[in-house]
């Protein structure tokens, strides 16, 4: 932090190295000239394109392993748009149990990658700690209850995934192998727990303080006929867009922005930017939730939609709880398979899907040719999309605060920032805040 | 007397990051080890039930590489800059403190860092780095032997 007159202009300066607890690194710069805040920059590189890169020439079997190298986080996420695209591609539809082996798996992720978010990253914001270890020092049992539920979401990508971190047991056309129901029976006493602890974290996170900051966001998330969407459904917005993952390059539009190796996403209607993640997927889907998780939802404040993107804390443990319940009833109703997946002729084609990762919409497309190698791959992750968001509450909550010192109004943007849990391992390299006062 | 449990931390597919798991090939007919990814509530969680542990991982601290830290975790904390050079926010600096914290750090736990400099997708492990790995790897055998033998 800096502070210098010139010509009778005050200038300060704060400059963060690391923005601490997002995943990944990249940089921040927040603009002030004579108390007007003039410009707001997220800065970050992003992975994912050399990935494209190295998708192409590859077998199209090889994407859901390729990609799942992308995130450590949210692996499956990577692995499960990849497949989708895939089957999009030579027409193969996986239904059955084998569909419901996919959203448990992804349940599993949920549970993983939210839990680690809410309690190792995001609560200690509203709690006054800088790390989660500080944290603990007084929290104990809630940080315990933190470990203990993701530790659920990570034994169901263990056993279905082969590994919880890059999962290696999935597809095109279903799984390597797929568990049987002894195995599965195995997950079922760690998930009664996790669903207790579920419940408890979103009591536990309804009690904290929130900011008074509702958006009139664009939402956009998947929406499925009958489920809250995990793998499929048509892409969907609260301003009346309704549409399938092959129509997402119509739609949706991304951008080069000198201050950044990553792209922008907006919407093309407009060029504006939109709101992808639980938010979103609670806002979109609310009346997909079972009602009794709809009544806890209530007793912990939120309505049917969440335009305040503090309170996204909630709505990642309302997820939670979704999960966990989700994951049994998918355990109760297994029947082993003969066969762990389904195949078909492979044909030149190009693949749409789009599925939703922890932090929002994940979309792939893949061009493959007559022998199944890929010729063309895109991949857009959440925090693509929601980086131009970012960018915008920050111009609106920034202003807000512009009177505190620079220490607090750096810890409230990175607040801010915290709130869309970037993944900015999928989409960023490194971050640093700069707010630059003239 | 019991053989201490090794963790190999890294990621086999960013160069020099591979460092921990490749002390552990080393090193896998010698003691029991598990590769691990230094995710920090699945890495708490793996050192549960061992009363000696073993942690090896690559750092990225400014120093260059190959060069070799040594620290006894139940007596000191692994620097912040270790902390900050993980790809997640949240990482093995951060596991071993969240541990200690709550009471869950193992009665014996020792780090071998080895500094890296290549941490690129797909790059190659440095030579010094390499080096650094037989030479760790050589250190945890003898100091098994002298722990044996005192």
């Amino acid at each position: 932090m800096s502070e210098e007159k010139t010509g009778g202009q005050k200038t300060r300066t704060i400059k963060v190295d690391y923005l601490a607890r997002v995943e990944g690194e990249g940089a921040m710069l927040l603009k002030i000239d004579n108390g007007k805040l003039t410009d707001v920059k997220l800065k970050i590189f992003e992975p994912p394109r050399f990935f494209e890169g190295l998708l192409r020439g590859r077998g199209f079997t090889e994407a859901p392993d390729i990609t799942a190298r992308i995130c450590g986080i949210c692996p499956v996420a990577y692995q499960m748009s990849a497949v989708h695209a895939m089957e999009n591609a030579l027409g193969l539809k996986v239904e059955g149990q084998l569909r419901a082996l996919r959203r448990l798996l992804y349940c599993g992720e949920w549970i993983s990658s939210h839990t680690l978010h809410i309690y190792m990253l995001h609560a200690p914001d509203f709690l006054g700690y800088p790390s989660a270890v500080h944290m603990a020092k007084d929290h104990a049992p809630a940080v315990e209850r933190g470990l203990q539920l993701k530790k659920a979401g990570g034994e169901i990508m263990m056993l279905l995934g082969g590994r919880e971190i890059h999962p290696i047991n999935v597809r095109v056309g279903g799984f390597y192998r797929v568990p049987t129901k002894k195995e599965l029976q195995t997950l079922v006493e760690p998930l009664q727990k996790a669903r207790d602890a579920a419940l408890e974290t979103v009591r536990w996170v309804s009690g904290f303080d929130f900011p008074d900051f509702e958006q009139d966001y664009i939402f956009v998330s998947l929406r499925h006929a009958d489920e809250y969407p995990f793998n499929e459904g048509h892409i969907v917005s609260n301003r009346g867009l309704d549409i399938t993952a092959a129509q997402y390059d119509d739609y949706f539009e991304e951008q080069h922005v000198e201050h950044s190796t990553a792209l922008h996403c907006v919407l093309k209607d407009g060029q504006k930017s939109y709101h992808v993640g639980p938010m979103a997927r609670y806002t979109l889907n609310f009346d997909r939730l079972p009602p009794h998780i709809q009544d806890v939802a209530k007793a912990a404040g939120l309505g049917k939609s969440c335009n305040n993107p503090f309170k996204s804390i909630i709505v990642r443990s309302i997820e939670v709880l979704y999960a966990c319940e989700e994951a049994l009833n998918i355990i109760e109703s297994y029947g082993m398979l003969e066969k762990p997946f389904i195949d078909g002729a492979v044909k030149a084609g190009i693949g749409y899907a789009a599925t939703e990762a922890p932090r929002g919409l994940l979309y792939h497309r893949y061009k493959i040719n007559a022998k199944g190698d890929i010729e063309d791959a895109n991949i857009i992750p959440p925090t693509s999309q929601n980086q131009k968001m970012i960018e915008d509450d920050l111009w609106q909550f920034v202003t807000q605060y512009m009177d505190l010192p620079d220490d607090k109004l750096q810890w409230h943007a990175e607040q801010a920032i915290r709130n869309y849990d970037p993944c900015i391992s999928c989409s960023a390299h490194f971050l640093k805040l700069t707010v630059d006062r003239t | 007397m019991k053989k201490p449990f090794l963790i190999g931390i890294g990621n086999p597919h960013r160069g020099d990051d591979a460092a921990g798991l490749l002390v552990l090939d080393r090193l896998k007919n010698d003691f029991e080890s598990l590769k691990h990814d230094g995710e920090p509530a699945a890495l708490i969680d793996a050192w549960q039930g061992h009363d000696d542990i073993i942690l090896v991982d690559a750092v990225s601290s400014g120093a260059g590489a190959g060069e070799i830290f040594e620290l006894d975790l139940q007596k000191e904390s692994l620097p912040d800059i270790f902390a900050q050079s993980s790809t997640h926010s949240f990482g093995v600096a951060e596991a071993v403190e969240l541990a200690r914290a709550l009471g869950k750090l193992p009665p014996a736990i020792f780090f071998y860092g080895i500094a890296g400099e290549n941490f690129s997708i797909g790059g190659d492990v440095s030579p010094e780095v390499e080096k650094s790995v037989a030479a760790v790897a050589q250190s945890i055998l003898d100091a098994h032997k002298e722990k044996k033998h005192a």
